[in-house]
């Protein structure tokens, strides 16, 4: 359960991604694949690598997969952006 | 055959077929479910057995035909036993009248073995001694050896301490203390087996005690686990949950667990008497442990039957297979070699062998080794005899001759379901399925007026031919398929509407009637074929990996679009084209192509961020609900037992819960039900945790005797039970996952096949999208989420795949129509075609989902919430979350990215819809063209084609392609504007005789602006010469046009391929009365 409200978190925050410039590392799919990896895996390691179950998912465990989503955001559109740079420099 | 006897031939059939239809409907009887007409179904799960210790589809196929033999034996009707995913079976038996006997036989595993008495017998210790077989202590002459061995004063092995037995605790303890004996062809049992006993005096064995009805014996453990069902083995979940399951804490601290390994198994001793047995894992009876080594199983005897020994008395007389007679003399040889061997300086021994059924010695008999010292011939058969009566010995042969199962067999769910609340349930979806359909009728006839009706007569064909079908197969009709049938009619629907929408398009671009139907028809399959492929492939792999509920709706679903495929396309055609030479059909408003009313101009991909921001929103919302109220799972996935029950007297819910508790249940959930026919007035749900069968039985007979239970016509009470076992849940949540993994699988390789992989992603983007808007809106409605809810999910895949595949279909269209526009002006052009046929499918599914929710019973309800929510989202997404995540991505194409930069160029931004020379072509006939370069040059004179060969619009196309236009205007002389061009072109166009003549003049007018990519550069760098003048009447040459959807008018109509988009030029002025160009902002940006 803990799984499905970060994954959901990360599909959420990345739908506000349609308000940045599209330079991220694979455009909005790119974006997307970073918010739910991010957000995941940050959920995972705030809980030692485990996955809370349908008991002990609470409001607070989607709150944590908040800033995995938004790293994961940060993270494509950083990578993209200097490529994209990289590029106009090349061209 | 010409198009007319084509027709009519399809006419002919289709009417043969609903004759032939309405005969099947008319003799055939239905196949009703249980959950329509009642009865019980039981679902287990298969596992290994020494002997086949993989579970594989021959030993369960096995299984089933050995069960099957069993169920007839019930002389149940239309029984239904099937297998499920790798280890399940399925049994459904419908107006059962001996509800327990069905349960007792059908999935019993107990099996028949015969063990070599003394050399598996193992003696009780005394003192510090090491325990011992009994063959061993013969040969000192133990007490205890020859009290076992030889009976002490009994007939050994029966259930006696002076026949060596101790109590079941005793028994218990020293089999756990016995290493594993692992044998694959001796042991009778796979894995450990786990007992639990509490203290004597403790609370556990009191608590026990109460919920079963019985007194604690002083001094005695009692056996807690199981109950009187005896030990259990872990399969499928933990030994602490499958051990200690229902049990608080405090029971738990009194109670011992005992693991017996496999290879020994406890027995309980024959009973003096069969008349008056003691129950099974009675604490009283005698027990003995044995080796689990078998001689010979059940399996490898023939031919069992009642018969009686040399004495007169009840016995069970049975042959042996050619393997069974070889092991029994061989068996039999070694115990009489022993028994010579044994009385070698003393009194004569005779050693025994026992048959042992399951857990029960039937019988110890000797072997007298003088008589056979080579053991008993197995050919001649042999008999089991001693304390049987005529009917024990008759139950007895009985159950040997229905045969083992190969496997064993856990029961994991059981559901009864009484007759009436079938009756009612049937009642509830019959009722929803005529209104669902009634309200598409209407809907379709308000809509489509004429098509409507004809759309409705497709309906109706499609309703006749499905219910044949269901009649004929036959399928069995349950209330989850029943939601299935009602979808279908959507499905249907949707079919013709796809197709009449196309058709509408194509007369409105100047078609002849005829020709638009036919090309509509032809356009628009190819849309429905991908979209209905999709739908049967979730249905498939629902149907492959779903469990049995889930089952009959794919079934009905898949069933249900390939018949809808038939009758929304082959027999409306049929009958549209026949009509089409009639004069019903002479007029394009007929069918409803006449002037447009509303053409969608709406920047969809510019507000696109918009409708991205509600849906994070939504999102958002849903993930904390999910974190802080979670899913409401049913007992489905948490396990536990459900029942509902009328009661003839007044009970009051303290009442009915104060009797739970006098069970051991006392955490139950108690609800009165008020205005259920089928329950009366004193109907009750109860909700508990998982009840044995032996608990289940305990409140059915105090609610019997206490306050009645209401039976129903045929003689059963009216008690629905629905227990789920902790490892049905996971099988559900496990098939569920695989059937939404292996259908996104599918439907990628199909539109990465069909379309282009990038087409995938967003498809698989708006699933997970509209997956997870469902499961939030049950999270914040906190709605049980039941198995009939993941099946509604899971056809969600296939409907909002439907629904985006159709607006796909149309950009994978448009994309080669525009060869110069921004990858967002072909959505957005794509968008504002379909949306029309979106908003109209969409209704036309979510009216029978409505009218399923309004009047379906308590499941379809389940089902119409889930596919409300699901559906409404599917459609949303397809529009608004796909295709935008769509143009995102392809607009990051070098190709897409070069248009939109040269389109910002020349204009600034992106305009939201194409505009401008050389933005719409047909693609097939341009490549025709190419390929045909010299035809083209060897083209001196343009003729005006057939009526019935092209459009008006491709009339005007094909001009282009021949170059004749540029030819009219070079001898016209160079210094000709263009004006004079077109109205050359224009003048011949009108000079034909055909009904496109006035058409194709009108389209020319509009084309000739965008004639080539060249000719609209020169008419961008030179606006003022391509100013435009007032559009003149048909047939009248002029200047091009500006055509806004404002200035459209009944006799100004456009080509499906020269839409208003692309002859406004974004340098023109805005023509009067039309709508302001929207600026796509997004891909405005520079």
């Amino acid at each position: 359960m803990g799984v499905l409200a970060w994954a959901m978190v990360g599909l959420a925050i990345w739908h506000f991604t349609i308000w940045m410039p599209d330079r991220h590392w694979g455009g909005i799919v790119g974006a997307l694949i970073g918010a739910i990896v991010g957000a995941v895996l940050i959920g995972l390691a705030i809980h030692g690598f485990s996955i809370p179950g349908r008991h002990n998912t609470h409001l607070i465990t989607t709150v944590e997969g908040i800033p995995g989503a938004l790293i994961g955001i940060a993270v494509v559109y950083v990578v993209g952006d200097r490529r994209e740079r990289a590029r106009a420099a090349e061209a | 055959m010409s198009s007319r006897q084509r027709n009519g031939l399809i006419l002919l059939i289709v009417a043969g077929l609903i004759a032939a239809s309405a005969v099947v409907i008319a003799i055939r009887p239905t196949v009703l479910g249980l959950d329509l007409k009642g009865g019980i179904e039981l679902v287990y799960r298969a596992t290994g057995t020494p002997q086949n210790p993989k579970v594989t589809p021959a030993t369960l196929s096995e299984a089933v035909q050995a069960m099957d033999k069993r169920v007839n034996q019930l002389g149940v009707s239309q029984p239904s036993i099937q297998t499920q995913g790798s280890d399940n079976i399925d049994v459904q038996l419908p107006n059962v009248s001996n509800v327990q006997q069905a349960e007792r036989q059908v999935g019993n595993t107990t099996r028949l073995a015969f063990y070599d008495w003394e050399a598996n017998v193992l003696v009780p210790p005394t003192g510090g001694a090491k325990p011992q077989f009994a063959a061993q202590g013969l040969a000192t002459q133990d007490s205890g050896s020859l009290t076992i061995s030889q009976g002490g004063g009994l007939a050994p092995g029966q259930s006696s301490t002076t026949a060596g037995a101790i109590g079941l605790y005793q028994a218990a303890k020293l089999a756990s203390q016995q290493p594993a004996r692992i044998s694959a062809q001796g042991n009778s049992r796979k894995g450990p087996e786990y007992f639990l006993f509490g203290k004597p005096g403790s609370s556990a064995c009191a608590a026990f005690a109460a919920a079963h009805g019985t007194k604690p014996v002083p001094g005695v453990h009692c056996l807690i686990t199981g109950g009187t069902e005896g030990p259990v083995q872990a399969i499928g979940e933990s030994v602490h949950s499958a051990v200690y399951s229902g049990l608080t804490p405090a029971e738990i601290k009194g109670t011992q667990l005992l693991t017996v390994p496999q290879g020994w198994v406890v027995v309980q001793g024959a009973p003096a008497s069969f008349a008056h047995p003691l129950s099974t894992w009675d604490p009283t009876a005698g027990y003995y442990v044995l080796r689990d080594d078998a001689a010979l199983f059940g399996s490898e005897i023939t031919n069992p039957q009642e018969s009686t020994d040399q004495s007169g008395a009840p016995a069970v007389s049975f042959g042996f297979s050619g393997r069974g007679a070889n092991a029994f003399q061989s068996v039999t040889a070694e115990i009489a070699k022993r028994g010579s061997l044994a009385s070698i300086g003393s009194q004569p021994i005779n050693e025994h062998f026992a048959t042992v059924l399951g857990t029960q010695i039937l019988s110890v008999p000797q072997i007298d080794w003088k008589q056979y010292p080579d053991g008993i011939n197995g050919a001649q058969g042999a008999q089991i005899s001693g304390g049987f009566t005529v009917s024990s010995a008759d139950e007895l042969a009985s159950y040997l001759r229905l045969g083992s199962l190969p496997v064993n067999l856990t029961q994991i769910s059981n559901t009864t379901v009484s007759a009436s609340l079938g009756a009612q349930a049937l009642h509830q979806g019959l009722i929803a399925g005529i209104v669902g359909l009634g309200i598409v009728v209407l809907f379709l006839l308000a809509y489509y007026r004429l098509l409507g009706v004809i759309a409705v007569a497709g309906l109706v064909a499609y309703g006749i031919y499905f219910f044949a079908l269901i009649k004929l197969i036959p399928v069995t009709l349950t209330l989850a398929g029943m939601a299935g049938l009602v979808l279908t009619i959507g499905v249907a629907a949707d079919a013709n509407i796809v197709i009449f929408e196309r058709v509408k398009e194509e007369i409105r671009a100047g078609r002849s009637i005829r020709n638009g139907i036919i090309e509509g028809y032809k356009k628009g399959l190819s849309a429905i074929i991908d979209a209905n492929v999709v739908t049967i492939m979730t249905a498939f792999i629902l149907f492959v990996l779903a469990t049995q509920d889930v089952k009959g709706f794919a079934f009905t679903l898949g069933i249900g679009t390939f018949v809808s495929l038939f009758t929304a396309v082959m027999a409306t055609q049929a009958i549209l084209l026949t009509l089409g030479n009639s004069k019903t059909l002479a007029r394009p408003s007929a069918l409803g192509a006449g002037r447009k009313h509303h053409v969608w101009r709406v920047d969809f991909m510019g507000a696109s961020r918009y409708f991205f921001t509600l849906s994070g929103v939504i999102l958002l919302v849903g993930a904390f609900a999910i974190g802080g109220r979670g899913l409401n799972l049913g007992i489905d996935f948490t396990s536990g037992t459900q029942i509902s029950v009328g009661l003839n007297h007044p009970a009051s819910v303290g009442q009915v819960r104060s009797l739970m508790s006098s069970i051991g249940e006392g955490d139950a959930r108690v609800q009165a039900v008020t205005g259920d026919k089928a329950l009366g007035p004193y109907g009750f749900q109860i909700a508990s945790k998982y009840l044995s069968q032996t608990t289940f039985d305990q409140l059915r007979s105090d609610l019997s005797s206490r306050f009645g239970i209401r039976t129903n016509t045929v003689g059963n009470q009216d008690l629905n039970r629905n227990s789920v076992g902790p490892t049905f849940g996971a099988t559900v949540e496990h098939s569920a996952v695989i059937a939404i993994i292996v259908s996104l699988l599918l439907i990628t390789v199909y539109v990465t096949l069909r379309f282009d992989w990038k087409f995938a992603v967003p498809v698989l983007i708006a699933l997970a999208h509209d997956l997870l808007i469902s499961v939030g809106v049950y999270a914040l409605t906190g709605r049980v989420v039941t198995t009939d809810t993941v099946a509604a999910l899971l056809t969600i895949l296939g409907y909002s795949m439907y629904d985006t595949i159709i607006v796909f279909d149309r950009v994978r269209e448009n994309t080669r129509r525009m060869p110069n526009a921004a990858f967002s002006q072909i959505v957005n052009r794509s968008m504002s075609e379909v949306l029309t046929r979106s908003l109209a499918t969409t209704a036309c599914t979510l009216l029978p989902v409505v009218a399923l929710l309004i009047f379906g019973g308590t499941t379809l309800k389940d089902f119409a919430f889930a596919l409300l929510v699901g559906v409404a989202s599917g459609a949303y997404s397809s529009i608004f979350i796909a295709s935008p995540v769509l143009t995102h991505w392809k607009e990051r194409e070098h190709g897409f990215r070069l248009r939109r930069e040269r389109i910002i160029a020349e204009h600034g931004f992106v305009p939201a819809y194409a505009a401008g020379a050389g933005s719409d072509v047909d693609p097939e006939r341009a490549a025709a063209g190419a390929g045909a370069g010299k035809r083209r040059r060897a083209a001196t004179r343009l003729s005006e084609p057939s009526p019935e060969g092209v459009s008006a619009a491709e009339f005007e196309q094909m001009k282009r392609e021949l170059g004749l236009e540029e030819e009219a205007a070079a001898a016209a002389g160079a210094g000709r504007g263009s004006g004079s061009t077109r109205g050359a072109a224009a003048g011949r166009g009108s000079s034909g005789t055909g009904p496109t003549a006035g058409r194709g003049s009108s389209a020319a007018r509009s084309q000739n602006a965008r004639s080539e990519p060249a000719r609209s550069e020169t008419a961008r760098s030179a606006p003022g010469r391509s100013q435009p003048a007032a559009p003149g009447p048909a047939g009248r040459p002029g200047p091009a046009q500006p055509a806004g959807p404002a200035e459209e008018s009944a006799d100004f109509q456009h080509a499906s391929d020269a839409t208003s988009d692309d002859v406004v030029m974004p340098d023109q002025p805005r023509p009067r009365g039309g709508a302001r160009q929207p600026r796509n902002k997004k891909h405005g940006r520079r």
